[in-house]
């Protein structure tokens, strides 16, 4: 009697042991308790893991280019600095008497504003880490761009010009 | 005897001399089949999706959410966010002027615009010229760090701090005009 009733009261303690734990949550593990997780590395499918290959395997680096690189950083400066001036001789002329001067400031800011966009696509959404969404941010980015330029051309051309605009709104 | 003959003489011989306590503990262990353990068979090449699953369910410390506010990142930040509203509004500007250049011309919006109250006008003003001020100013300290001025922090300092006196002053003079 006495050694049946040690039996019954041993029974649960092998359930509780590392292994029957193991197996156990291995179980009940719900899939639903990674979605509220924070994940890091951004979005992830089966297909596009978020570190190729091992941890022996070397880093992949972009193809160096100038065209990339130094040539669009100098380019990048010289745009914005070329507006300063453009900017402040905006403010003392009127944009219908100098219509040249108009078209470049619209050109230049438009040009400005693109670089800006496509940094910070490069800097949040990049194609290695959303190989999906990085590329579309970065056509859609590219057709407004254009878009953009021919309604400026058009308005310009059409319209009273852009310096015009924001000198007659701000006094109206 | 008959155990020796089995096979489980040392086991029997183990569960005989340990503790009374752990005695029933030892039977059971011995006695019922480890059938919890299951063992999978995998190739060597599925160890990088394991690695990858378990990269996946890896903690991220906070960051971002607990970086000291300091005038560098924060005018940093400002001087993309204020661009990027600005170039937002061009872009939204000429594409709707793209799209129905007979809502959006010129006069339609003078004439809008000229019918809002005047409070409306004055935070309107505000609105815009404070992001581009700052934006102009804060460009012209990125340009000078681009030259090689004022990189040591003292120098981002002071030159950040200008910056704001300027903007602060150009939003005035620009709002009042």
């Amino acid at each position: 009697m006495a050694s049946s009733m040690l039996l019954l009261s041993t029974l649960p303690r092998t359930f509780a042991s590392a292994t029957g734990r193991n197996v156990l949550r291995s179980a009940l593990q719900v899939r639903a308790s990674s979605t509220t997780q924070y994940v890091p590395g951004g979005p992830y499918t089966h297909s596009t893991a978020i570190i190729r290959g091992t941890v022996n395997d070397p880093v992949e680096f972009p193809h160096p280019s100038k065209m990339h690189g130094s040539y669009h950083w100098a380019f990048e400066r010289l745009l914005a600095a070329s507006l300063v001036p453009m900017t402040a001789a905006a403010f003392v002329t009127s944009g219908s008497s100098y219509p040249v001067l108009d078209g470049l400031l619209g050109l230049s800011l438009v040009m400005h504003s693109h670089i800006g966009f496509d940094s910070m696509v490069v800097d949040y959404v990049h194609k290695r880490k959303f190989p999906i969404i990085g590329p579309i941010l970065t056509w859609t980015l590219r057709t407004a761009t254009v878009g953009v330029l021919v309604g400026v051309y058009q308005f310009n051309a059409n319209d009273i010009g852009l310096t015009e605009l924001i000198a007659k709104v701000w006094t109206a | 005897m008959m155990s020796a003959r089995i096979g489980l003489g040392s086991a029997t011989r183990r569960v005989a001399f340990a503790p009374v306590i752990g005695r029933n503990q030892t039977v059971l262990r011995t006695l019922i089949p480890k059938r919890g353990v299951q063992i999978q068979s995998l190739p060597p090449s599925a160890s990088e999706e394991i690695l990858n699953a378990q990269r996946l369910k890896r903690p991220s410390s906070p960051h971002f959410t607990i970086y000291q506010p300091q005038l560098t990142w924060l005018g940093s930040i400002a001087n993309r966010v204020t661009g990027g509203a600005l170039s937002a509004l061009l872009y939204g500007f000429s594409l709707a002027y793209l799209v129905a250049p007979d809502t959006f011309d010129s006069a339609h919006i003078v004439e809008f615009v000229a019918g809002l109250p005047d409070y409306v006008k004055y935070t309107g003003k505000v609105i815009l010229a404070a992001p581009f001020t700052f934006h102009f100013w804060n460009g012209l300290r990125h340009l000078s760090w681009d030259m090689g001025k004022f990189l040591s922090l003292k120098g981002a300092y002071r030159a950040g701090y200008a910056a704001l006196g300027a903007t602060a002053i150009s939003t005035v003079a620009l709002v009042l005009m």
